[in-house]
């Protein structure tokens, strides 16, 4: 048990005069001890890690993004999810770091109020909140394509657009089960994911092997660049939203069991094997049917490609898959709303009320209807491509700023600040990191950046006025 | 006289559990590890569980921590907020080297003790258990063992010998030891009825490929059946003694 000297003091207090709770006396491997002695017990294992971080993320790189992607870069698209990755892991390093240094729960909001102050950590905070929202829409309208398409392969005709009315009901759904749902969710996300990772294997060997004319198929060769080299980048910032999972780990980065071990695992890890998932999915897509006809089939493509190689039953099997997926995805992101939420709330930037319990179910009712509520609201607009991009901005906006977070801690080197795990390649890992997140901001439509622009705007007035006084930065 | 033995007593202390009647007396000679503990929803940070509702099992647990106190026990006090309530059982236990574990229901203040012996296996344990509670109090302590097909009853008395002496080594009066033998199918069952007569039984964990212990079948089984509180001797670490 190697106790940790824990974070940076906290103090001040809000416009309704609560003050941050205090931070604990000792952090352990196993648990947090606050006060004399009421501990926090570690709960999360290395798989439950590494289950909660491709569950958020394989729903969307897989099974909403290949169809969108193809259209608008060819198969270079498999290029714009590389960079992703790419981009995914120089933020997961030292995000990792951090984690280790901090293995609280709150994730990159976290590290961003005690590396760079209360400012910086409010923007982020309720951007972490609000870019999980939209990222939770965006996978619930996913979800709506894959119910849909379900519905259409049984036969059943719904009238003009059930895609949005069903993505509101399962909205509905999940968080009413959230609330009122007291059963061991953790354990069937793990199974969830176990499965999921089956199925694709299975799919996407077949497919490579295809691929290769293993089974004596021609496939039609095409032009890599085939929309030019630009689209790849604009490609890249609107599926980063398939990479917005491994910063989930760090949400419950509290509940972790021996983190300084288990969270640099699970956000790498998880990094690393969704990137490879993703890149050979797309491979596998567009060469099934060549990327502009991959285009035309939209949110659900991944279905026609089973169907296009194992017939009927592939059809089934990725139909089924991507309803689990994206239903996993949706609803590990309502958590991670929630638990950003009680962060803030802990914190003092948001009303105590706000992370209240509910004395009924145990769960956090208020938290979780900030999540579900405007998820509906979003979800009613059904603009796919935006919610997945503002999602991005917003998480992109934090993972720069984790990155720079980084640059500053390791500069300053407070006392508390004592990582056990240290990236290879300081300073240039982060540095690049955080201008590679800022970076692909740029590429993306107007519209997500004016949106996202706003969303911080807000955050940072509503900042000033209620919280003004909170710091939670501490001496360094 | 051995040292106190390490008895974990674990609450569920936002439940409405509370400290039965007669097991303040019953472990009056222990080493309380008084453990409350509030398992949280997966929906719920801990840490949100903390915020609201440490002050409240704070003041309960203080006042069960004295219901011990005054019986004569020595009391540690935790309070864990957990997802896993069996992983904090097993840590705290394994924290506080705990020799035993209680399953509490209520009694009388003790008199008789049934303890179920069944092999050679963490005898040592529940020997220095049985002695360090109750060796010192006026209460009878009766060796239970149910007789599987293959034992020969010279066997079983060795066994039965063996343990006698150690609890007398341990400082527990010979006249206060009885031992009883029987055949039976279903061992549990055979047991739960035998303790009816009894305030309390004493029991090693089970077979650990069978189940988990504390809430693993036979100790809860049989608590369910006996309704009087019982005592799960731990199986030690690494390798018996």
């Amino acid at each position: 048990m190697a106790d940790q000297p824990v974070g940076p003091g906290v103090s001040g207090e809000n416009v309704a005069g609560e003050t941050p709770v205090e931070e604990p006396e000792t952090v352990t491997d196993e648990a947090i001890v606050h006060d004399e002695e009421t501990e926090l017990e570690r709960t999360i294992g290395l798989v439950g890690g590494l289950a909660i971080g491709i569950g958020t993320m394989i729903g969307a790189g897989i099974f909403v993004f290949p169809g969108l992607a193809a259209s608008t870069a060819g198969p270079a698209a498999s290029l714009s999810f590389a960079i992703g990755g790419v981009i995914a892991l120089l933020v997961a390093l030292p995000t990792a770091e951090l984690a280790t240094a901090m293995p609280r729960s709150g994730g990159g909001y976290y590290f961003i109020s005690r590396g760079l102050g209360t400012a910086a950590g409010a923007i982020v905070g309720l951007g972490l909140w609000l870019g999980l929202v939209f990222a939770s829409a965006f996978y619930l309208i996913g979800l709506g394509h894959y119910a849909t398409a379900v519905l259409a392969e049984v036969g059943i005709e719904l009238g003009a657009d059930p895609v949005v009315v069903i993505a509101l009901l399962f909205g509905v759904v999940l968080t009413a089960l959230s609330i009122g749902g007291t059963e061991n969710t953790a354990k069937l996300q793990n199974y969830v994911v176990g499965i999921l990772l089956v199925v694709l294997t299975v799919f996407l060997t077949y497919g490579v092997l295809d691929a290769f004319g293993v089974f004596g198929r021609q496939s039609a060769p095409e032009v890599f660049f085939s929309q030019g080299t630009f689209p790849v980048l604009t490609t890249a910032a609107l599926v980063f939203t398939s990479y917005l999972g491994f910063a989930q780990v760090a949400t419950v980065a509290g509940e972790i069991k021996e983190p300084s071990r288990n969270l640099p695992r699970a956000m790498i890890g998880s990094v690393v094997i969704v990137t490879v998932f993703y890149v050979v999915t797309i491979f596998v897509a567009t060469s099934a049917f060549g990327a502009d006809r991959l285009g035309t089939f939209g949110e659900t493509a991944m279905v026609e490609v089973a169907r296009e190689f194992l017939g009927l039953p592939g059809a089934v099997a990725i139909l089924l898959a991507g309803l689990l997926a994206t239903f996993s995805s949706a609803n590990a992101s309502i958590l991670s709303a929630s638990r950003a939420v009680y962060a803030l709330s802990r914190d003092a930037l948001l009303p105590r009320k706000a992370s209240e319990v509910n004395l009924r179910y145990g769960t956090p009712h208020v938290a979780l209807l900030a999540a579900g509520g405007p998820i509906l609201v979003l979800v009613a607009t059904g603009e796919v491509e935006l919610l997945a991009e503002v999602a991005s901005f917003l998480h992109l906006v934090m993972y720069g700023l984790i990155c720079v977070a980084l640059l500053v801690l390791r500069r300053r080197n407070p006392d508390w600040y004592t990582p056990s795990y240290r990236i290879p390649g300081y300073p240039v890992v982060p540095a690049i990191g955080a201008l590679a997140s800022f970076g692909l901001v740029a590429f993306m439509q107007p519209a997500s950046i004016v949106v996202g622009l706003g969303v911080m705007i807000l955050s940072y007035l509503w900042y000033r006025y209620y919280a003004s006084d909170v710091t939670l930065q501490g001496a360094i | 006289m051995t040292d106190r033995p390490s008895v974990l007593v674990p609450v569920r202390v936002l439940e409405g559990e509370s400290i039965p009647e007669g097991v303040p007396e019953l472990l009056a000679n222990a080493h309380v590890v008084l453990l409350g503990y509030h398992v949280v929803p997966d929906q719920t940070a801990t840490g949100q569980a903390r915020m609201q509702f440490e002050e409240r099992a704070n003041g309960r647990l203080e006042k069960f921590a004295s219901l011990f106190e005054d019986a004569g026990a020595t009391v540690d006090q935790r309070l864990v907020f957990t997802h896993d309530g069996q992983k904090t059982l097993d840590r705290i236990i394994d924290e506080h080297d705990c020799l035993a574990v209680l399953v509490p229901n209520a009694t009388a203040p003790p008199t008789d003790v049934l303890v179920a012996v069944r092999g050679t296996i963490g005898v040592g344990r529940l020997a220095e258990v049985v002695a360090g509670l109750f060796g010192a109090m006026d209460v009878d302590v009766t060796l239970y063992h149910v007789a599987e097909a293959d034992e020969s009853m010279d066997d079983i008395e060795t066994f039965l010998d063996g343990v006698v002496d150690r609890l007398t080594t341990f400082g527990v009066p010979e006249s206060a030891i009885e031992t009883r033998v029987e055949t039976a199918e279903k061992p549990l069952a055979a047991i739960a009825a035998t303790a009816e007569d009894f305030d309390a039984v004493v029991m090693g964990e089970s077979d650990p490929s069978l189940t988990t212990f504390v809430f693993g079948m036979p100790a809860d089984q049989l608590a369910e059946r006996f309704l009087g509180p019982v005592l799960v001797v731990q199986r030690e670490e690494s390798e018996s003694s």
